[in-house]
């Protein structure tokens, strides 16, 4: 019997200006999956999480989601869709004036789920403040988004994506511009998420470094082209590694963490 | 309590009753729809809209309008504004909601005094429209707080019902969208009602007087506490406070009624402020 599948994309494309931005054959992810997307800087990465989500109106292909065509839906059927996906977005929101509290963003997540012309009941605000104690952000739930640090930040928006308590859990790059310290609180956070909740997650990154231990399947993307798709230790070679970054850096596995530190091949 | 018996004998309360309860309507109105305004840094949205309305009147004037059914050709047009603005996906045309804005309000304005040069070439008066948009609160009759009051129900009812969408839409227009919320309606009707309310006001209480009504009570309210209904609700009060309040220091002090409000409201930003540093916040 096979297994099922939550995202599987078939022929993908997407072009913008006449160049091409994602070219993908077959991508799959299996259910309670848990895969990353790496590659070098606008390799496609970001634009293929946003065309699951149905953000890239003009993608071309077979798009499916959730066992939904993508291409298909439109309005409150695509809302219906993305209600089931819990996506955490590169940049966020940075404006100091923001009024919303840590708990107030958490609660979107919420908003999302339960629709229009209904008000989050006490089970909602449940919900919303187990994942603000989950992820450690019981005292920080009163301030001011904008005032927190950018970690706590970033925890608030997967404790935002956790709370819609989605199908399918979409991050894309959750450890952008923070320190090493922060980096490390991410990807426990994420590692945990995953071995608790088994939920299916895409994790896009950039750095082997960011992996969760549970995580033991690397897809590959450079110019919008899946090139290698396997096991992080199969995937970062030391041919692939010198490929893609040159000489300098050679790839590391051990105990189900992965880096890429100094000291690659040398001609001389 | 000696000043506050001075100052009721110095306003005549039937014939000012109309002109406290508008500025006071005007007041609340502006700044509860300023928090989202201000909240997603599109104050520029007031003066577009005001020059769309413009055009809409100018327009309805050139097809023999006149008088107070100048406001429906003024609505008319400020709606179009605000569902061109809500129609163009900013991240679609790769455009900052603000750059749309100006680009509305560059339009708008030269329809307007495409309009006005019209009325010159057909030998029209167009005194009906300029009236119109720069109101005056001193002339606030009781049939314009009643609109007013219609539109600050028709506010509260939209809040209500869509409060927890509007916060999503206030923190980012974008990921709102990413997680399900259908925020194309949301934002339209927000934006069409935003239009409907600050064109009503225009014409009442006049155009300076609201643009400093929608910024100015919901900045001060930023500033001294923390939550979106927080905000929402005190933002509303402070520009209730401002509209009637400013209205009262000038009656007593004999002083031009919309500068002493806008004065007045500015002041609230500039306390607050003070009490956000003051406080260490």
């Amino acid at each position: 019997m096979g297994s099922v599948n939550v995202i599987c994309l078939r022929a993908v494309t997407v072009h913008a200006d006449r160049r091409c931005l994602l070219d993908v054959d077959c991508l799959c992810v299996e259910q309670g999956g848990i895969v990353a997307l790496m590659g070098p800087n606008g390799a496609g990465k970001t634009t293929l999480l946003r065309v699951c989500l149905g953000l890239v109106r003009h993608a071309q292909g077979q798009i499916v989601v959730l066992n939904e065509n993508v291409r298909d839906l439109r309005g409150a059927r695509l809302a219906m869709l993305r209600r089931r996906i819990g996506y955490v977005p590169q940049l966020l929101p940075a404006r100091s004036e923001l009024p919303l509290t840590v708990r107030e963003v958490v609660a979107i997540g919420r908003t999302a789920r339960i629709g229009l012309f209904k008000r989050l009941t006490r089970r909602d605000w449940e919900i919303v403040d187990r994942w603000i104690e989950r992820l450690g952000l019981a005292s920080l739930a009163d301030r001011p988004f904008g005032a927190v640090s950018g970690g706590e930040q970033r925890k608030t928006i997967i404790a935002r994506a956790m709370a819609q308590e989605p199908e399918l859990l979409l991050l894309d790059e959750p450890t952008a511009n923070l320190d090493l310290g922060w980096r490390e609180r991410i990807v426990e956070t994420i590692d945990q998420i995953y071995t608790q909740t088994r939920i299916s997650v895409v994790l896009v990154c950039h750095e082997l470094e960011v992996l969760p231990p549970s995580c033991h399947r690397v897809a590959l993307l450079e110019s919008g082209r899946l090139v290698s798709d396997g096991a992080p230790e199969q995937v970062f070679t030391e041919t692939r590694v010198t490929e893609l970054y040159g000489d300098g850096l050679r790839p590391w596995h051990e105990a189900g963490r992965h880096a890429l530190v100094p000291g690659g091949h040398r001609d001389d | 309590m000696l000043w506050y018996r001075g100052a009721i004998e110095m306003i005549d309360l039937v014939y000012w009753a109309p002109v406290m309860a508008g500025g006071a309507l005007a007041g609340a109105s502006s700044g509860a729809l300023g928090t989202f305004i201000v909240g997603m840094r599109i104050p520029f949205l007031g003066v577009c809209v005001a020059h769309a309305a413009l055009a809409g009147a100018v327009f309805g004037s050139l097809f023999g309008l006149g008088g107070q059914l100048l406001l429906l050709p003024a609505i008319g047009g400020a709606l179009l504004a605000a569902f061109a603005l809500g129609m163009a996906n900013p991240e679609r045309v790769s455009l900052d909601n603000n750059i749309l804005l100006s680009f509305l309000f560059s339009a708008s304005m030269g329809l307007a005094f495409l309009g006005i040069g019209l009325h010159g070439i057909f030998g029209k008066s167009d005194n009906d429209v300029r009236s119109l948009l720069w109101g005056s609160l001193n002339f606030c009759r009781w049939e314009d707080v009643w609109l007013m009051g219609l539109v600050c129900a028709a506010i509260l009812v939209f809040v209500v019902l869509f409060f927890k969408e509007l916060r999503a839409i206030l923190f980012s227009r974008m990921e709102a969208q990413a997680v399900g919320i259908q925020v194309g309606l949301v934002w339209t009707m927000f934006l069409g009602i935003t239009a409907v309310t600050l064109t009503v006001n225009f014409q009442t209480v006049g155009g300076l007087m609201i643009y400093s009504l929608v910024s100015n009570p919901a900045m001060a309210a930023f500033q001294l506490t923390r939550g979106c209904g927080r905000v929402l609700l005190l933002s509303a009060f402070l520009g209730l406070m401002s509209g009637l309040g400013g209205f009262v220091i000038a009656a007593v002090a004999d002083l031009p009624s919309g500068a002493v409000i806008v004065l007045l409201s500015s002041g609230l930003v500039g306390c607050a402020a003070l009490f956000r540093r003051y406080r260490g916040g």
